[in-house]
């Protein structure tokens, strides 16, 4: 088939960027959305000019470093699923694509698609893990969990940090993000000791990165390429809640 | 010969004995030393870590833009462990006589014990973190079997394992960079390694933002840089996934060890077309509850539906009756192949074999219904039933399938097809994991040392994190408690100048040759080479060949390679480029070693031997060694050998059947 | 966290506006019951009393003017949350979404509030500004009791205007988009978000407060108009 592509373009994060427009041809239909791109890039080094920009590593779905704003829709059209395992059966012959950065303050544009995600790494940093060290761990069975609760811990522990949720929300709201990671540990016994704080100090430091506040619309449920569920940002609310009132300190 | 530095002793005390006699660094000393850490997969988030939390100094750096996103996320199948959770008569030994059975005895025996022995801890370890391992009703953590073990050993958090490990080690390391004890360099890229007075005391790093290349001392450096499967341009490994940090310490003295033992994993989605940037595994865990098979007929083009069972050729259950569908990788991607090579593949390719989960759904089914109560169900019952089974199992696997091929796999069966997948050769470590080179280490898939000729599964994530949290942090100190007097060196000292300054030459000497052709074209007509004469099955004359064509294709490269854009700027093309130069002359490499091993062992299959049944056919009276390759200047290498003494796992014919 | 730091997060000003938007979902319920007392005929005595009652007890007056605070705690920090989200994307996207991803409801908040903010100063200035401070005839409909303001008739007269009518036929249909996502996304602020009553939330946002109660109100300047 052959399409419009529509593409933003950037040189780097001071320059003024804008979209470019290219024709591609002969694109099958098998083709990865990542792998249509592979043959514009090859097309444009061939013609002498700068291919696009784009990050993408693992392109089985699950490392969350592909990143693309298509039609509108953070990773496209396909629900559950991230930039590279879409597959051109998405679009027909004749189709205009536009694809564009993530979009947020806290996410700046590098180069082309490429953003700075760097704030995601620094909300972890700030409570987004349990405090033990190498070889303090008692036996694995010594701590039986529910399968409910370690089922739901999981779900949430899906994520991929892509930062679709935060491209997706009108807001730019990082709830999603941060609500898997609080949520999967506040699920579990071993989450416990640090319960108050991670709430309290990840919800400041996302606060802290420019992120904007969660307005419930669900568009962030709803791109999510591992469909991780909003009740996460409520158990979120719920453990910020309980620290705030309850925490001594 | 080599020395690897085993200690004495028996062989399930060797690393009691060890803890109990290596050197110690006290804690202030601890905060002056600095370690550097390439890779934050789990071997290198683990090591950093792990370190960190010691108190030493620690820069780890990837590539990617986080921490997190290294290519063991992607792991899906599961984690070993020898806790005999199962009561199926589990134990280190069994694991241990496993692995190096599995490795078709290539494998260095004391450190496969050692693998054994830890790989319990880390399961303590991964669950004190928070690591969701899927679990029993009871709430204790349920297993699962995996090819080439007779035992249920393998913890797993759905298909997704690699990717929960994975956090549990980003989660601990972004812990201590909160605590100021790790640095992260995300989006930068190892370039060269800085060698002071013949130890490693640093390395060259190209910031992948700005282009600039910038100087970082370390007391002691840790490659955790993964494997280098992307030399074949298709396989399993991430599009960035690279060899180019474990080559320059091979080009700076480290030698490399087994660099032929690649593995290919049986079951891969086939390749579709030309366009093909890489290839999705499917876990070997499907391979738990699919039956495999093929038509009894050549060329057979009929629906896989409308062959009737007994037209089914289900050839492993038939040629390896005791393993059945769970034979080792080795021995079921050769299987696949030999099918497809007599005609009898499947799919529009004819490259591909049926992975079918009929039976097992029904059988599930049953079981679901007989739990619910139901007790006249019906097919379609059961049908569903089953499929809410194998839904939960492998569910995120077999949606991503639906997603590639555009088939429901609940329907039909799925076609696989084996694609190079993990690299079992790698620097060559001694027992503590430093390379050749003092100071010096390789962990994880960036090292030979653990898996022999071939990997089973799930235990590429055990040896990742066995070597990061319960190896390094001991053998670490044996080393750096002599180098307690060093100061940390200022980086204006000569050899960081001369290495910046070689590194740079490299980078402007390919933005300068501005060809016709692009880094992926080559890279593509590298992959061919060695998945046709270096793949899964290998000659002499294919591999004679093959080095003469790579370096032909290498000279071409260094001429008519096209790199636009600008070296001080965000260039991936000239980042593949540098990767891919690393590759020409590695590829090179592996086929010499892989002619050099005139015998077939794992995943090396050298077609002048074999048995009559086809079956890889071993020579230890001359192979029973370690291949370790120095580097003496292009495309030249001086082969040294550690030879392999097995006191507890005596080499026989493996047999699966 | 101290408290002042607690309420300047964003999820602390999203439960001030979750909460004060509680409290205001509390008063429409009461302030309809009230209002329905317009349709009486009965001269406006019911209505006038009430209103009278509602006037003089000064437990109702504290709650009035506590009322108008929430109202203003409501509307300034959901603005400023809207302020510090817009800035949250600096670039907007050439392309957006739609309704494919959210309601067309949940993305309109602002905008729906800002609608309700103006209507809620007219609506103000109108009757409860004329009732305590202007010039509102009295009425006695108990030959011993005190004359009451006869609010009733200003309204009937008021009414008889059909553009203020339409203002607050357009005034209610906001109050509806307003609550039908903010009923529920004040449970899920609050983190009450359950399987088992997301459902029962749902209903309530949509059916009483997203229809019924804003018909409810719309209807009493429309009957008025037409009577």
């Amino acid at each position: 088939m052959g399409l419009t592509l529509k593409v933003w373009r950037q040189k780097n994060t001071k320059a003024q960027g804008g979209f470019e427009t290219y024709q591609v041809k002969d694109i099958s239909s098998e083709m990865s959305f990542l792998e249509m791109f592979d043959v514009l890039n090859e097309r444009l080094i061939n013609e002498g000019k700068e291919p696009i920009a784009f990050d993408h590593d693992c392109r089985e779905g699950i490392c969350g470093m592909c990143s693309m704003h298509i039609n509108g829709r953070a990773h496209g059209p396909w629900a559950g699923t991230t930039t590279c395992q879409l597959h051109m059966r998405a679009f027909k012959d004749g189709d205009t694509i536009t694809v564009e950065p993530w979009r947020a303050e806290a996410f700046p544009v590098l180069k082309d698609l490429t953003v700075d995600r760097g704030a995601f790494d620094r909300i972890i940093e700030s409570g987004g893990f349990i405090s033990v060290n190498t070889g303090n761990a008692v036996d694995a069975n010594a701590i039986p969990i529910p399968k409910d609760k370690a089922d739901a811990a999981f779900a949430a522990a899906a994520c991929i940090g892509c930062g679709a949720c935060v491209a997706a929300c009108k807001n730019s709201s990082a709830m999603l993000f941060v609500s898997a990671k609080v949520s999967q540990l506040a699920q579990l016994p071993q989450g416990e000791p640090e319960r108050a704080t991670r709430a309290l100090n990840m919800v400041a430091q996302m606060d802290k990165e420019g992120f904007g506040s969660c307005t419930n619309t669900g568009a962030c449920e709803a791109e999510c390429p591992k469909e991780i569920s909003l009740t996460n940002i409520a158990r979120l609310n719920r453990e910020f809640i309980r620290a705030g009132f309850t925490y001594e300190k | 010969m080599l020395d690897a530095k085993i200690p004495a002793g028996q062989l399930n005390s060797k690393w009691e004995d060890y803890k109990g006699h290596c050197k110690l660094v006290n804690p202030a000393n601890k905060r002056s030393l600095e370690i550097i850490i390439v890779g934050t997969g789990l071997a290198g988030a683990s090591a950093a870590a792990s370190l960190g939390e010691l108190g030493y100094k620690v820069k780890a750096f990837c590539f990617q833009d986080s921490a997190r996103r290294a290519h063991s996320i992607a792991a899906q199948g599961g984690i070993n462990a020898a806790k005999n959770y199962q009561n199926d008569g589990d134990s280190v030994f069994r694991l241990f006589y496993d692995t190096v059975k599995g490795g078709d005895y290539r494998s260095r025996e004391s450190n496969v014990h050692r693998l054994a022995e830890v790989s319990a801890n880390i399961i303590d370890q991964c669950v004190a973190q928070g690591v969701p391992f899927a679990r029993e009703y009871g709430g204790l953590l349920s297993n699962r079997s995996f090819g080439g073990t007779q035992v249920q050993r393998t913890f797993y958090a759905a298909g997704q394992t690699g990717q929960q490990l994975l956090l549990g080690a980003y989660s601990a390391l972004e812990r201590q960079v909160a605590l100021g004890n790790v640095t992260l360099y995300t989006r930068h890229e190892m370039l060269d390694i800085v060698k002071i007075d013949g130890k490693a005391r640093g390395i060259i790093a190209r910031d992948l933002t700005t282009g600039k290349l910038e100087r970082h001392f370390g007391h002691a450096v840790l490659l955790c840089s993964g494997g280098y499967g992307n030399v074949f341009y298709l396989s399993t490994n991430a599009m960035g996934s690279n060899v180019t940090a474990a080559w320059k310490a091979t080009k700076k003295g480290a030698y490399f060890g087994n660099p032929c033992f690649t593995q290919t994993h049986p079951t891969c989605i086939p390749v579709s077309g030309d366009h093909q940037s890489k290839l999705t595994l499917m876990s070997e865990s499907l391979r738990n509850d699919g039956r495999i098979w093929v038509p009894k007929k050549q060329n057979d083009t009929r629906k896989p539906s409308d062959i009737p069972e007994d037209e089914r050729d289900y050839y492993l259950e038939r040629r390896y009756p005791a393993f059945g569908n769970l034979v080792p990788r080795d021995v079921a991607s050769r299987a696949a192949k030999e099918r497809c090579g007599a005609g009898y593949g499947v799919g529009t390719s004819k490259q591909a074999v049926y992975l079918d989960f009929a039976a097992n759904m029904e059988r599930y089914g049953k079981i679901e219904a007989g739990k619910r109560g139901l007790h006249n169900p019906t097919p379609d019952q059961i049908r569903q039933l089953g499929k809410e089974v194998v839904v939960e199992k492998y569910g995120n696997l077999l949606d991503m399938l639906a997603k590639i091929t555009g088939e429901d796999p609940y329907e039909v069966p799925l076609r696989i097809y084996p694609a190079v997948h993990y690299t079992m050769g790698g620097l060559w470590v001694d027992y503590e994991l430093m390379t050749t080179v003092p100071g010096l280490y390789a962990l994880g898939e960036a090292n030979f040392s653990d898996h022999g000729a071939n990997r089973l599964g799930a235990s590429a994530l055990m040896q990742g994190l066995a070597d990061g949290y319960f190896v390094i942090p001991y053998t670490i100190g044996n080393y750096l408690a002599d180098e307690i007097r060093t100061k940390a060196i200022p980086t204006d000292h000569p050899a960081f100048v001369e290495a910046e300054k070689q590194a740079q030459e490299t980078l402007d000497r390919l933005m300068n040759i501005k060809g016709s052709k692009s880094v992926d074209h080559f890279h593509k007509r590298l992959g061919k080479i060695m998945w046709e004469k270096c793949g899964m099955a290998r000659n002499e004359q294919g591999l004679k060949e093959a080095i003469e064509e790579i370096k032909a294709l290498r000279a071409e490269f260094w001429k008519d390679v096209r790199i636009p854009g600008e070296a001080n700027e965000i260039n991936p093309e000239l980042e593949k480029a540098g990767r891919v130069a690393d590759f020409l002359e590695l590829g090179e490499l592996m086929c010499l070693d892989a002619l050099n091993r005139r015998e077939s062992c794992g995943g090396h299959f050298r077609e002048e031997s074999q048995t009559e049944e086809g079956e890889a056919l071993r020579d230890d009276a001359n192979f029973a060694y370690v291949a370790a390759w120095e580097y003496k200047g292009d495309s030249t290498y001086e082969l040294h050998k550690e030879a392999l003494v097995f006191e507890e796992c005596k080499p026989t014919q493996r047999s699966y059947k | 966290m101290k408290w002042s730091q607690f309420f300047d997060t964003s999820i602390g000003k999203k439960i001030l506006v979750g909460a004060t938007g509680f409290f205001l979902c509390s008063f429409v319920l009461v302030h309809l019951a009230g209002n329905v007392q317009l349709l009486y005929n009965d001269g406006g005595k019911a209505f006038n009393s009430y209103a009278a009652f509602m006037g003089h007890n000064s437990l109702i007056q504290f709650i009035a003017w506590g009322l108008k605070i929430v109202i203003l705690l409501h509307a300034i920090i959901a603005l400023q949350l809207t302020f510090s989200n817009r800035k949250a994307r600096p670039v907007k996207y050439a392309i957006n979404p739609g309704n494919q991803t959210s309601s067309w409801f949940s993305r309109q908040m602002a905008v729906m509030g800002s609608i309700l903010l103006i209507f809620i100063i007219i609506h103000l200035a109108d009757f409860w500004w004329k009732f305590h401070f202007g010039n509102v005839p009295t009425i006695n409909y108990d030959a011993t009791g005190e004359p009451v303001k006869d609010l009733y008739s200003t309204v009937q007269y008021a009414f008889k205007e059909g553009w203020l009518v339409a203002l607050y036929v357009i005034g209610m249909i906001g109050l509806s988009f307003h609550l039908v996502h903010g009923f529920k996304s004040a449970f899920q602020t609050f983190g009450l978000n359950h399987v088992k009553y997301n459902g029962l939330i749902n209903f309530i946002g949509v059916w009483l407060f997203g229809i019924l109660i804003p018909i409810g109100f719309a209807a009493i300047p429309v009957v008025i108009f037409f009577k």
